[in-house]
């Protein structure tokens, strides 16, 4: 898994939710600046259990709160 | 389980008294502390103990209710989030009579707690808490209150961390208490606000790590919001006794009241009620021990479900008692006047059923894949069952596989095939909506509140089935779930009126 297909997914997830094209989502502009709630971010942690088989904490969107951190985060989880 | 022993200064009348002066019931919240009562707050204490004194508290009088139990949710997030420390001196405090608050809204913002503005800013010695909270419960009697404070960025979900400040160690000029408010219900609670100004509090008030202050909170919510069912039950009990017992003395058309066929249904129907709420709060409250990890999802049906059910059965009692619902001199207008609170405090309605809406993608997924925790179930409904003690560690801030007691109809041979088929059309409808990241679509809360529904039938039927209840009540509590008439409703009551206790599951032998 790399951390480009980590980061296409997810870039795609955060613009399906706040109803948007992914090319529209910064990488490094935070998950709430981009319109995602904070407490719907949480509902990420079940599409990365899905889609990767990785459980992580329903806050895992908090400590790594844009596209590009959470990548970093999960492509080394998944290592 | 046994009653909590209640002080005798502890009356209906005096109560009365004091919420017409609009005096805090300071004599009986002493009384209640010399019983020990605070030391249903500490860490370990099973949770059907705690919820069995919010209920006989709140079932007497909820001003005393909310004065004296506010120390547990001024305390919770210390317990849940704060070192082993901090949990031993907040212990010793709770121990000695200390009344601890939380210190959660401020006048801005309301539920939107992301957006609060006071601030902790780090300094020499510790921390500066700078800025005001207000509707706080007990904000000026609190020796010690809770504060979220903000030590991030505005909106960012780790920008906030909770503070225990001790306000004996602040000097005089550090903050200022707020004069209490006027109130619809609760006339005598000190529901006032703390404003801070350069009080500078130490490093080890600060519960936990920084950045921690909305995840500890929202986990210790789960906990208070599941025992505010307790405070409907005995408010709806309450109101219940006091409305059959006029209903059976005072005749109309040469009969009693409660024989006219539409006073025998409206109180029967809102006996029913009561024991909807007993069930759905009492499986909540045990599964606080046993299906720990799903308590995000429990905690919302039941701060939900609960106080807006009792809400609706208050008002059709009232229309029983006609012209005297209104009179001032009564017990019935200050519960119906109290009762109205518990549906916005701690996490209003909107925010329940929000936080069931944003749960949708894993229920949907939870229930398609079967998935339940067996044992944890089984303890959580089976009133005999040993419970374990709770392990905050286990507490999240979202159900990972949905909720076991709403997915277990899917194989459940004891449950009626109507409702296997109600969940499974509810399910299919969650899964049709698109998930969005913001602003919800209103249709989204209406399927919320069906979810809620459900989990109250469910707890129904797994109580029944595992407690060896009598059919009649299931019968009638699925009933009144879905709103249909039954009259098995009507004779239930009438054992009540023969003088059976309003609690089906009081009589069974519980293991705590």
């Amino acid at each position: 898994m790399t951390l480009d297909h980590i980061r296409n997914w997810l870039r795609a997830r955060v613009a399906f939710y706040v109803e948007r094209a992914p090319e529209e989502i910064d990488p490094d502009v935070k998950f709430v600046e981009v319109g995602l709630d904070s407490v719907f971010a949480m509902s990420l942690s079940g599409d990365i259990e899905d889609e990767f088989g990785l459980v992580v904490e329903p806050t895992v969107a908090w400590d790594h709160p844009t596209v590009n951190a959470l990548a970093d985060y999960l492509h080394a989880e998944a290592a | 389980m046994a009653e909590p022993v209640l002080p005798s200064v502890l009356t209906v009348e005096r109560c009365l008294e004091l919420d017409a002066r609009e005096e805090f019931p300071g004599e009986i919240c002493r009384a209640l502390t010399d019983l020990g009562a605070e030391r249903h707050y500490l860490p370990g204490v099973p949770a059907e103990r705690l919820l069995a004194l919010i209920r006989s508290l709140a079932g007497r009088d909820f001003t005393v209710a909310l004065a004296h139990c506010k120390t547990y949710l001024g305390s919770v997030a210390t317990w849940v989030g704060g070192t082993p420390e901090q949990v031993a001196a907040l212990s010793a405090r709770v121990s000695g009579g200390a009344v601890v608050s939380l210190a959660l809204t401020e006048r801005d913002h309301g539920s939107d707690v992301l957006a609060g503005e006071v601030t902790a800013t780090p300094v020499p010695g510790g921390y500066r808490l700078d800025g005001e909270k207000w509707l706080i419960n007990n904000a000026t009697r609190a020796d010690v209150v809770c504060v979220l404070a903000r030590t991030g960025d505005s909106g960012d979900a780790r920008g906030f961390s909770l503070f225990l400040v001790d306000k004996d160690t602040l000097p005089a000029h550090a903050y200022r208490c707020l004069p209490k408010v006027a109130t619809h219900g609760v006339r005598g609670a000190d529901i006032s606000g703390i404003a801070f100004t350069g009080a500078v509090v130490p490093p080890e008030a600060m519960v936990g790590e920084p950045g921690t202050g909305l995840e500890v909170l929202l986990k210790g919510l789960q906990l208070t919001r599941t025992l505010c069912g307790g405070m409907s039950l005995g408010m709806g009990e309450h109101a219940l006794r006091i409305v059959l017992d006029f209903a059976e003395r005072h005749h109309m058309y040469g009969r009693p009241l409660a024989d006219l066929p539409l006073t025998t249904r409206a109180l029967a129907d809102s006996y029913v009620d009561l024991l909807v709420a007993e069930a759905v709060t009492v499986v909540s409250t045990r599964s606080i021990h046993s299906l720990t990890g799903e308590q995000s999802l429990v905690s919302a049906v039941v701060k939900y479900y609960v106080p807006t059910l009792i809400d609706r059965t208050l008002q059709r009692l009232a229309k029983v008692l006609g012209a005297r619902a209104l009179l001032t001199d009564g017990p019935f207008q200050k519960i119906w006047r109290d009762h109205a609170i518990v549906g916005v405090f701690d996490g209003n309605t909107w925010v329940n059923l929000g936080t069931l809406v944003n749960q949708f993608p894993a229920l949907v997924r939870g229930y398609r894949r079967g998935r339940v925790d067996a044992a944890g179930l089984a303890a959580a409904t089976g009133l005999k069952q040993p419970l374990p003690p709770l392990d905050p560690a286990r507490l999240s801030l979202a159900a990972r596989d949905g909720c076991s007691l709403v997915q277990s109809l899917a194989g459940d041979p004891d449950a009626p095939l109507e409702l296997r088929e109600r969940a499974d059309r509810l399910h299919e409808a969650m899964a049709g909506w698109r998930p969005r990241g913001r602003e919800v679509p209103p249709e989204l809360f209406g399927l919320a509140r069906e979810y809620a529904r459900l989990y109250a039938a469910a707890a129904c039927v797994r109580l029944w089935a595992d407690n060896a209840l009598d059919d009649v009540w299931l019968r009638a509590c699925l009933a009144r779930v879905f709103d249909r008439p039954d009259a098995a409703t009507d004779h239930l009551l009438d054992l009540t009126r023969r003088g059976r206790a309003f609690s089906f599951l009081r009589g069974v032998d519980h293991d705590a």
